[in-house]
């Protein structure tokens, strides 16, 4: 790829990167228009912590949280498509649906007795609730493999781990980014929610303004909460694309 | 030498294969031909461990498979499927060394390996070998999928209905094809088809498989003679079956020498190495009764209509 069209290409996300960038330096400057937003307030902008702080957090909080996500739903969906494994198949699809129909705020509610307050249960209801996605698109990716590549594969005489690097992992990146990219996107918008048991995100802003009619900081933290999923959507978008297998010589 | 003793395999109650007794020598080209679901690619498949057997000995070069690695056996197998099997996101060069690479041969040798089989596959070097499979018509992808079979150099070469999804045209070329590479390097190859045709075209062995059981195992000529039972004859073809020797048989081996008689030269001509069926149905179409014989251009004798029907005539 030359550098014109490496940048074509990443030139979405690094738009979006940008604005993001731009925001949390410069939010505090647009006092005046907050200020219209919310007329009564003596304050309008959200000051406790900077907003960079607050994004770093949060990049924190999502990022582990999609590490453990990753590589524990990626595990246990290749495990269960072995032929050791294909009796956990209907166990494992159904912990992770289950995952998901738990609402984020009611596993939060559940983490505090167990793990406190803060950031440890947010990371912990993260990675739960991102697991499925990645799970299921795994299982998917794999099985739209065609047996017959497979049964080829192995009677060329490859060993069990070359078929699942060479032949299966390859083929199936496209829809597994696919997964990961719908766990992060859903868990950028949820680790907010980690505000209400006292972890450090940008949803302290929203949670703040809400308990004090504050309208500006609501929108302050929601307008990065945005441009942080919006950046980080097109980064994968990019990313799935970018590690697709090529299956054409032309282009 | 492949030798199959007593070989069975029981999926739950249904026995795939019952019995199996078979034996393959170095160099042989058999035929494993019957209806869907008799058992042929279940025996087939047994021999490279795909399936595992349920009882009896199978052995290659006197040692049990079983006993062996099942990758170590797998590389030293060709493998060759109706689907191709060719992975889609490697171009056609990789796919073809996936063996050979596997075997930890050099990179030097992997190269000349690749470009040695591509042009045994008739499909040249330069415009081919970075090609994907998505970009080869049916007939391209199986040749690749043949070579990729043979990249390995092994000694036996299993085929599972190669030929089987391509347009008639595409699957006589190949077939020809397949015929001059096994003359070319001596594989033992055995070949699972359900086209009786294609078993009588390619086969120094045939064995009839029906319900798992062997019904009968003898060459083309033999087997066109005497089937050993109803179901042997219908899969033949039943009537058809004259025909069907006569594309056994080469014009050379009825051919009579020259000078013929004076109205041969208005007779259409035929190539010595054409089959006698292909002799009988230029006859029927110019309604003639003999043919001039070529080899190459040069007229070499004359086939009369009678010598089709006996051998004996004209003697």
């Amino acid at each position: 790829m030359s550098n014109r069209k490496r940048l074509l290409f990443w030139g979405l996300p690094l738009f979006w990167g940008m604005c993001l960038f731009l925001a949390t330096l410069g939010l505090p400057w647009l006092e005046e228009l907050f200020r219209q937003i919310a007329p009564g307030h003596r304050q309008v902008i959200y000051s406790r912590d900077s907003f960079a702080l607050l994004l770093g957090n949060h990049l924190l909080l999502v990022g582990l949280a999609a590490l453990i996500s990753i590589s524990l739903g990626l595990a246990s969906a290749v495990f269960v498509t072995r032929p050791y494994g294909r009796d956990f198949l209907p166990l494992v699809t159904q912990v992770a649906s289950m995952g998901q129909t738990f609402p984020p705020v009611a596993v939060l509610a559940l983490a505090v007795p167990l793990l406190g307050f803060g950031a440890l249960p947010t990371i912990m209801a993260l990675s739960l609730y991102g697991l499925l996605p990645i799970v299921r698109n795994t299982l998917v990716g794999i099985h739209s493999i065609d047996p017959a590549l497979l049964e080829s594969a192995r009677g060329m005489g490859m060993s069990p781990l070359q078929v699942l690097w060479q032949v299966e992992m390859p083929l199936a990146a496209n829809i597994i980014i696919g997964g990961i990219r719908t766990s992060v996107t859903i868990n950028i918008a949820t680790a907010a929610i980690g505000s209400t048991i006292g972890a450090t995100t940008l949803g302290d802003p929203v949670i703040s303004g809400l308990v004090n009619g504050n309208t500006a900081y609501v929108l302050q933290g929601a307008i990065l909460i945005g441009l942080l999923a919006v950046t980080a959507d097109s980064c994968l978008d990019r990313l799935q694309q970018w590690v697709s297998p090529r299956m054409d010589s032309r282009t | 030498m492949i030798e199959l003793q007593q070989v069975t395999k029981r999926f739950g109650n249904t026995l795939a294969a019952d019995a199996i007794d078979l034996r393959i020598n170095q160099g042989e080209f058999c035929v494993l031909v019957g209806t869907s679901g008799c058992g042929k690619s279940t025996t087939l498949r047994m021999i490279n461990r795909l399936i595992p057997h349920s009882s009896g000995l199978l052995t290659i070069e006197g040692q049990e498979i079983s006993q062996l690695d099942e990758q170590q056996l797998r590389r030293r197998i060709g493998y060759a499927i109706q689907s191709t099997g060719l992975f889609p996101h490697w171009p056609v060069a990789r796919n073809i060394s996936l063996v050979p690479r596997l075997l930890g041969w050099s990179e030097a040798r992997v190269t000349e390996r690749v470009e040695e089989l591509l042009e045994l596959l008739n499909l040249p070097y330069a415009e081919f070998a970075h090609k994907y499979p998505s970009e080869l018509s049916g007939g391209q992808a199986q040749r690749v999928g043949v070579a990729r079979a043979l990249a390995g150099d092994p000694d036996i070469l299993l085929m599972d209905e190669p030929f089987g999804a391509l347009d008639p045209i595409t699957r006589e070329t190949l077939q020809n094809e397949l015929l001059r590479i096994q003359r070319k390097i001596h594989k033992t190859l055995v070949f699972v088809t359900h086209d009786m045709d294609e078993a009588l075209k390619l086969a120094s062995q045939i064995v009839v498989m029906d319900q798992g059981k062997i019904i009968q195992q003898a060459s083309p000529a033999e087997l066109l003679l005497n089937p050993a039972n109803d179901f042997v004859a219908q899969l033949l073809g039943g009537e058809d079956r004259g025909l069907k020797q006569a594309g056994l048989l080469r014009v050379a081996e009825r051919m009579l020498p020259l000078p013929g008689p004076n109205s041969l030269d208005q007779a259409p001509a035929i190539q010595l190495h054409d089959s006698l069926r292909q002799a009988l149905s230029i006859m029927l179409w110019h309604q003639c009764q003999q043919l001039r014989v070529y080899e190459g251009d040069s007229l070499v004798g004359y086939l009369p209509l009678d010598r089709i029907i006996r051998a004996d005539s004209h003697v």
